[in-house]
């Protein structure tokens, strides 16, 4: 009895419970949906703003704000083609360490200008996003760069136990190992080490994360540096998926990734939230869009869809708060009140 | 002399700024007179200005109390969208004056509406401003591209255009415009009641609440009016384009944020002046033509614009600390004289 009450108290059952509903809705509408092959398509085409939502989580949870995700993932993309182009017999392991090290430059900027210069997150990365989308720009005109190596293009189209059904290839692909892959690294980072606790401490407390002798400082550049390097692996990852590089294929790409790591139940003012909220963030976002494609509403209405569950999720977030902190209040008194008695 | 001490002393910022805008204005004339110096460049500039002055007027009163409006693009051209769709109505065609002033009223509304909704979810749930501006900004991205489908709305009657285009005695309307709204944004902000509690919310929100102000009331209207300053100049870019589209604009939000932000307008809210703000603005608009003029890519005026905004607060909190530590070592030297 115990457990259950644990389990319904935790966030994470809601969206799992939402993610069940919403599968079991869809599913009945569409047959197509609950298809093996559908779900590892959605998965797939979701992997590039899972692995994004997973580097951003660490800097949502210290309360700071990475917006120049979307140009930094156009920067990485870049790169990552014209290095190919220009060595076309490296291999794939260079071109995400290469990915990886200019996303980890573009957060190690970011993560500098904040904390040395004590300005906000979110008007220093919205400098760095106009900044670094223009340079992209500038650089290829926003021509797209094609011609990839073969090794890359079969690269990305790895499936790993691929079986057949109903006539269909079907298997875990790639992108989905790199999500899974991130996912972990992500858990295992905040849930297991010092650098974790240090994060979830200045999210929940900064003063009191320095008195405690946390390198306030130091966390904070290392978030940031960590949703660059976890950019540069979404780059790869989409490029692998689409074959070629579309610089202006990633704007408002942050909007997606926050919305997905808020309706994941990360607090929207830091030191709340699990890898496991946004994974089901993820699968639950994924879920949406893919009904929204199945039930053949148009485009532009994701886009208000996405607009909207942003701001519920923020609002319910700090509603709750406010509901559990006064809870906490009442509890006080009463607690005082019989002090007085006794 | 001793005047001139007194307005240095009081609006320094404001002087060093009006000398950088006379400078680079000048630097910009020395370097390409038949071009920057020529009367369809000024004139562009002349019509501009206005537009992207009313973005950054919606955009300090935001800032000022410690937030910031990142809808103020989406949400101006949401409203000039949804009026234009009024102005291609027959009944529109056929009555030109009434139109034109009902489209007005229309974008008016839909824009303070926007404002109601920003100001309702940051004052009464209390979400963080940045935030709930981010999902605004794209849920009104997302209505307006459902009306238009990524296309623009045209076929506006021609008195609509005379708003952005036409000039009387050689004065554009949007400068006059313009003129009206910044002495009135310094009323309101620098002299009214409300403003002094603008000001207050930005310096220290709870204590303002503790002193008994409704803060909860003055910033829902400080989200309505930053929506209404941006919804007029969505009305000004519409008229000047006659069409509406839900690009338009889309630069100005960088350049607005920068504008303010230059204009010594603390990030951190409750300090700032219109003042600072509009001349920064001429600042930002005569680069950023300036270097149009000569022909330079526009992608490279928005990395110098982005640039500025991160340079110009570098700068100010460097010299802030150099400042600090100045007054430090001037009370200890002092304190060694006393002992």
């Amino acid at each position: 009895m115990q457990i259950i009450e644990k389990l319904t108290k935790k966030k994470e059952m809601g969206i799992l419970v939402m993610i069940i509903v919403l599968s079991i809705i869809l599913a009945f509408a569409n047959s197509n949906f609950l298809t093996l092959n559908n779900i590892f398509d959605f998965l797939r085409s979701n992997a590039v703003l899972g692995i994004m939502a997973f580097g951003v989580l660490p800097v949502l949870l210290t309360g700071g704000i990475d917006l120049s995700i979307s140009s930094t993932i156009a920067l990485c993309a870049v790169v990552a083609g014209e290095f190919m182009l220009a060595f076309p017999s490296s291999n794939i392991l260079i071109v995400i360490i290469i990915s990886m090290a200019v996303g980890a430059v573009v957060g190690a900027i970011n993560g500098l200008i904040i904390t040395k210069f004590d300005i906000p997150p979110i008007v220093a990365t919205l400098g760095t996003q106009t900044i670094i989308l223009a340079g992209v720009l500038l650089y290829t005109n926003g021509v797209w760069i094609s011609g990839l190596p073969q090794w890359f293009i079969s690269f990305g189209q790895i499936q790993l136990g691929a079986f057949h059904s109903v006539g269909k290839v079907v298997g875990l692909s790639m992108q989905v190992i790199l999500l899974i892959v991130a996912g972990l690294i992500t858990w295992l980072i905040i849930k297991y080490t010092l650098l974790g606790r240090g994060i979830y401490a200045i999210g929940g407390n900064k003063q009191s994360a320095m008195r405690v002798g946390y390198n306030v400082n130091k966390i904070t550049i290392f978030v940031y540096i960590f949703a660059g390097l976890m950019t540069g692996l979404a780059a790869v990852t989409h490029i692998s998926i689409v074959g070629q590089v579309d610089p202006n294929t990633y704007l408002n790409y942050e909007m997606d990734v926050f919305a997905i790591v808020f309706i994941g139940g990360t607090s929207v003012v830091g030191g709340f939230g699990t890898v496991l909220g946004t994974s089901l963030g993820i699968v639950l976002m994924a879920i949406i869009k893919n009904g929204l494609v199945l039930a053949k509403v148009p485009t532009y209405w994701q886009k208000v869809v996405m607009g909207l569950i942003i701001l519920l999720t923020v609002s319910v977030d700090v509603i709750n708060r406010k509901r559990e902190q006064a809870k906490l209040v009442r509890v006080d008194v009463e607690e005082e009140e019989v002090d007085k008695r006794e | 002399m001793n005047k001139f001490q007194k307005l240095k002393s009081k609006n320094g910022n404001e002087l060093i700024l009006l000398v950088i805008f006379v400078a680079l204005f000048i630097l910009m004339s020395i370097l390409s007179p038949g071009k920057f110096l020529s009367v369809t460049n000024l004139q562009t500039m002349a019509f501009q200005m206005p537009e992207f002055g009313l973005m950054a007027i919606a955009m300090m009163i935001a800032v000022l109390t410690k937030g910031i409006n990142l809808s103020i693009i989406t949400g101006s051209t949401l409203a000039s969208i949804i009026a234009g769709y009024f102005m291609t109505t027959e009944f529109a065609q056929n009555n030109a004056v009434v139109a034109v002033i009902l489209a007005v009223c229309i974008s008016l509304l839909i824009a303070a509406l926007t404002g109601v909704i920003n100001g309702t979810i940051i004052a009464y749930i209390g979400v963080a401003p940045m935030l709930v501006t981010l999902g605004t900004k794209m849920l009104f991205e997302g209505l307006g591209l459902q009306f238009t489908k990524g296309g623009s709305v045209s076929g506006f009657p021609l008195l609509f255009g005379e708003i952005g285009n036409g000039s009387v005695a050689g004065i554009p309307y949007t400068i006059i415009i313009y003129a009206v709204i910044v002495v009135l944004s310094y009323f309101l902000f620098e002299r009214s009641k409300w403003g002094t509690e603008v000001y207050m919310i930005g310096c220290n929100e709870t204590a303002t609440r503790f002193s008994g102000i409704n803060t909860k009331r003055v910033l829902m209207k400080v989200y309505i009016y930053s929506g209404v300053m941006a919804g007029i100049s969505g009305i000004l870019i519409s008229s000047r384009y006659c069409s509406a589209k839900t690009d338009y604009g889309s630069s100005y939000l960088m350049q607005a944020l920068t504008a303010v932000v230059l204009g010594g307008t603390s990030i951190a809210g409750g300090f700032g002046t219109v003042a600072g703000t509009v001349i920064a603005v001429g600042i930002v608009q005569v680069i950023s033509t300036g270097l149009n003029v000569f022909g330079i890519n526009r992608y490279i005026i928005n990395i110098i614009t982005g640039g500025i905004l991160i340079a110009v607060l570098i700068i100010r909190y460097v010299s802030g600390k150099i400042s600090d530590q100045k007054k430090i070592k001037a009370r200890n030297a002092e304190a060694q004289k006393a002992a």
